[in-house]
């Protein structure tokens, strides 16, 4: 699988990580003997981790390898290139410039408000004490999604819902103006609410990165608030801001349960697509489902590239 | 250059009273540190002239006007923090330039001026270094270069040298006083470093509890302190308790001993108790040859301790009079044992008490 | 924030009057200086309400609607809804697989972080990059692939034990978070070299030196665990099991909406509960961790 290829180069960097330790124990180096013994004990050493990611070959690069060999068959099982090209062609295209379109627009959303929310709970002005609550609101936020979150929404800006209701007295439709069955502005909303408390936990340790001195050394050269985001805090975690959203814009396109329980068969996101194909909702087709799931593989597997140089170049000022 | 006038400076946090009425003068183109424990308020008393702390009440002034209505990017004072205050993302130069670069002023002149000021440093083969390739003390140069760069009114230095190496520390601090003198520049200095302040400062403030203790010279400070806080706080002292037989005389009675202690007396009565101050360097130790007697005019004491400091050595001996320290050349304490008895004296005029009003 | 005007009142007389004189002027300047942090608590308030308003949404639904003998409805909805054995089963059904997901990857993960903290640190980045590997993987597109796998072990694949088995991936970022940064907060390396120096084995002084210093960690990660397995839809569903949040879709798609809402509470609750014990464990360990830092 292509995902796990970017591992290699991260392994063999010694600057991400701390500095490597040799062994606890280190003997003198003269003598066969002792080398062949060290040399064990390295190979010694891995064993460790072997059911570790034994388990994760099968459970994970297995199926996934499978799925890349399975996208180029035909139902007799023969090669063929005809599963792809029909996922890469209308109508299934829509369904990835769809998806795309909303993982975007969710990670830009979640992406923007999460870092807004975490500078506002990190300003000296705030009391800390609220730092605690809203990282346990947001670690119960991210992981509100799935169906009682569509059900919730539903309840919410669908026909019927509370807001729907209220906002029906100002004269303004909420669910023409963000359907949640159809289009990607609703949705992103919808995914929205579990993206923005993910990126909150995710970017308070790289803004807390940024040293008090830091700004007030350029508070004290003269600088405005603006020079110093512009100049220095936004230069320094730039890197990972654009890391975590692009963790966001992967994890939204994941996502299949929320959609689904809002739209049903009707959907026309990417995995619900391969899960209509897969049970039946329209047709059966697996070859076809192993093709589009096989686009999902090749774009994750870009968004975790791009993720991991982001993670180096951000390693660079953040320590 | 400017003055700094602190008016009775009071901060508190919570019950905790960090700034007690505090009032300071620093003239123009003077030099003054404070000095204290952790905790005394020097470094909020910086941070409210440098305008990242406010009082609660009390007023600064800067060549004579009001600064705390100014916010702290307007205040064009030069601040040297700690350490780590560099731009990870920015060269020395650039950091250097950065104060120019948010004032507008031209590419040409700020590389210019950047340059003249890593050149005062000595850092100017280093300038396109980033600040993790530099060291700790090439680190606070540039720092050192850069808040001079805009020209401030004033320089605030918060312990700049006390994450650093003792020898840099030592060759950094002279630096700074250098260019402190060469640029006439008005600077406040917060240290806990009692060395430090002594060495390059033109005046000292010991603090303690929010308040200064005592202001004066670094000699007045160490050779004349007036409080008991300063007295143990700034180098080493003996403590002895005395009873006041005649104020008049001068004369206080220690142990078995009456001591002359000339004027210092003066402010009390007779029969008062008082403490009396010594330095170590103000005692003095006679090795006694063996069955040689002790000489009237010294009292006999018994070494209980050496240690070993460089030129001099600290030996501490329990006398009649108490225990007391006492610094003698490392050469004469060779002859010197553990529990081997000594002759002491205490140099005349040495022995104070402070001046309590 | 004391104001400086009580403060003086305090004081007697001259100086009291002079303080509070003094204070007052600092007063009408200081609005120049600390602001209100305006801009800060508007998002913090916007993200309340974005927080808090489907969730209020929700519940309000949960307990309307009026019932045929014309009574408005109050816990009408829940009642019914622990009334159905569909419920009740596959509600058991998704705790036995969240507890079996949450043991199954303790036991993958405790002895593999404590592995690579001790004589792997030069794996922990590929570590931290497998671990946000779940993150990102579409879980249908997992089981897209599983599926041909599975079906060769036909005894495991048409029960619901396979699906611990393949949570465990998804628990996989937060357990190892939790368990790595509890590791670090303990320097591993020095505490075990300090044991092995006072004669324990390495592994006796893990039980019985790190193992009680990570209980939060541990602790805050099963809960994390626990509350994903038991509100997984995806592989669930397409593997054709009935577990709780199968059944409230399922309830969902159908006429009773009121029920569904009901038990998308009980569903919120039920994570909300794992998230404030987890809110509790973690003020629990910060003040050890604190009183470890203070002299």
């Amino acid at each position: 699988m292509a995902a796990v290829g970017t591992i290699e180069p991260a392994a063999g960097e010694p600057s991400v990580g701390p500095p490597s330790v040799g062994p606890p124990s280190e003997g003198s180096p003269s003598g066969s003997a002792l080398q062949w013994r060290r040399g064990a004990r390295t190979w010694l050493r891995w064993i460790g981790v072997v059911p570790f990611f034994g388990y994760l070959a099968i459970f994970l690069l297995i199926p996934t390898g499978e799925l890349v060999v399975d996208a180029f068959k035909g139902p007799t099982g023969h090669f063929t290139g005809a599963n792809v090209s029909a996922a890469v062609h209308a109508p299934y295209l829509s369904s990835f410039e769809t998806s795309l379109e909303l993982s975007a627009l969710s990670a830009l959303f979640g992406g923007i408000l999460g870092v807004f929310v975490a500078t506002a709970v990190l300003h000296r002005g705030v009391p800390a004490a609220l730092r605690p609550v809203v990282f346990t609101f947001s670690g119960m936020a991210s992981n509100f999604a799935g169906v009682p979150l569509a059900f919730a929404f539903s309840a919410t800006i669908g026909t019927g819902g509370v807001l729907t209701g209220l906002f029906q007295h100002l004269g303004v439709d909420l669910t023409t103006l963000v359907p949640l069955t159809s289009g990607v502005i609703g949705l992103s909303l919808v995914y929205t609410y579990f993206q923005f408390p993910l990126m909150i936990l995710l970017v308070i340790p790289a803004i807390d990165g940024l040293k008090r001195e830091w700004r007030e050394a350029s508070t004290n050269l003269g600088a405005s608030t603006i020079s110093y985001w512009r100049y220095v805090g936004l230069p320094i975690i730039l890197p990972s801001l654009l890391g975590m959203m692009l963790l966001l814009f992967g994890s939204a396109f994941s996502a299949y349960a929320t959609a689904y329980a809002l739209s049903g068969s009707t959907g026309n996101l990417v995995p619900e697509v391969i899960g209509n194909l897969l049970n039946g909702n329209i047709t059966v087709d697996p070859q076809l489902a192993y093709a589009l799931a096989f686009g999902m593989i090749v774009i994750i597997t870009v968004v975790l590239v791009c993720y991991s140089l982001l993670q180096r170049r951000a390693s660079r000022w953040l320590r | 250059m400017a003055t700094i006038e602190l008016q009775e400076l009071t901060r508190r946090f919570g019950d905790v009273v960090a700034l007690d009425s505090l009032e300071l003068e620093v003239a123009s183109g003077e030099f003054v540190s404070l000095l204290g424990p952790s905790g005394c308020g020097k470094t909020t008393a910086l941070r409210i002239v440098a305008g990242f702390e406010w009082p609660d009440s009390g007023r600064v002034l800067v060549a004579g006007r009001d600064v705390l209505d100014l916010p702290a990017n307007r205040r064009n004072m030069g601040m040297v923090f700690q350490a780590y205050s560099l731009f990870p993302n920015m060269t020395a130069q650039q950091n250097v330039e950065f104060g120019l670069r948010v004032r507008r002023r031209p590419k040409h002149d700020r590389s210019k001026r950047a340059a003249e000021l890593l050149d005062l440093v000595g850092l100017a083969a280093q300038k396109d270094r980033y600040p993790r390739q530099l060291s700790g003390g090439q680190q606070q140069r540039v720092a050192l270069a850069r808040c001079l760069a805009i020209e401030p009114s004033v320089l605030l230095l918060d312990e700049p040298l006390s994450a650093l190496d003792a020898k840099v520390r030592v060759q950094l601090r002279e630096e700074v006083r250098r260019i402190q003198l060469e640029l006439g520049i008005t600077t406040l200095y917060v240290t806990h470093d009692q060395e430090e302040a002594l060495s390059v400062s033109d005046r000292v403030a010991v603090m303690s509890s929010g308040r200064i203790e005592q202001i004066g010279s670094p000699a007045e400070i160490y050779g004349h302190p007036r409080t008991p806080f300063v007295a143990s706080f700034v180098g080493t002292m003996n403590h002895l308790e005395a009873t006041v037989v005649s104020s008049a005389a001068g004369k206080v009675r220690c142990g078995p001993a009456v001591l002359d202690v000339g004027l210092s007396a003066a402010s009390h009565s007779d029969g008062d108790v008082v403490t009396m101050y010594v330095r170590p360097e103000h005692v003095h130790v006679v090795a006694l040859a063996p069955g040689q007697d002790m000489p009237p005019e010294l009292f006999e004491g018994k070494v209980t301790s050496l240690t070993f400091l460089g030129p001099v050595t600290r030996v501490g001996i329990a006398s009649a009079l108490g225990g007391l320290l006492a610094d003698v050349s490392s050469s004469m304490a060779l002859s010197l044992a553990i529990d081997s008895t000594v002759g002491v004296s205490i140099e005349a005029g040495s022995l104070r008490s402070l001046a309590l009003t | 924030m004391t104001t400086p005007a009580v403060l003086a009142d305090g004081l007697p007389g001259d100086v009291g009057r002079k303080r509070a004189a003094i204070s007052r002027r600092g007063q009408a300047r200081r609005g120049g200086r600390t602001r209100f942090p305006l801009w800060s608590w508007f998002w913090i308030g916007f993200a309340a309400l974005y927080f808090l308003v489907p969730v209020f949404s929700l519940v309000q639904f949960s307990f309307g609607g009026t019932l045929a003998n014309g009574r408005s409805a109050g816990f009408h909805w829940f009642l019914a809804v622990f009334d159905d054995p569909a419920f009740r089963s596959s509600f058991w059904l998704s705790a036995q697989i969240a507890f079996e997901t949450v043991a199954l990857s303790l036991l993958l993960m405790v002895p593999t972080v404590f592995w690579v903290h001790l004589r792997l640190p030069r794996l922990k980045p590929v570590m931290d990059f497998v671990s946000v590997l779940p993150f990102v993987v579409p879980p249908i597109v997992l089981v897209v692939g599983l599926e041909p796998f599975l079906q060769n072990f036909t005894w495991l694949y048409s029960r619901p034990e396979v699906l611990p088995f393949i949570y465990v991936v998804f628990a996989l970022p937060f357990l190892y978070r939790s368990i790595d940064a509890g590791l670090r907060a303990i320097d591993l390396r020095t505490l075990s070299e300090a044991a092995s120096n006072l004669g324990a084995s390495t592994f006796g002084a893990l039980a019985r030196v790190v193992l009680p210093n990570l209980r939060s960690a541990v602790i805050g990660g099963s809960l994390l665990t626990f509350a994903i397995a038991m509100g997984e839809y995806t592989i669930a569903s397409l593997l054709l099991f009935n577990t709780f949040p199968v059944y409230i879709f399922y309830i969902g798609q159908g006429p009773a909406a009121h029920e569904a809402t009901a038990l998308s509470v009980i569903s919120l609750l039920l994570t909300w509960i794992a998230m404030a014990a987890l809110f509790v464990i973690g003020r629990g360990g910060r003040e050890t961790a604190q009183l470890g830092v203070t002299k």
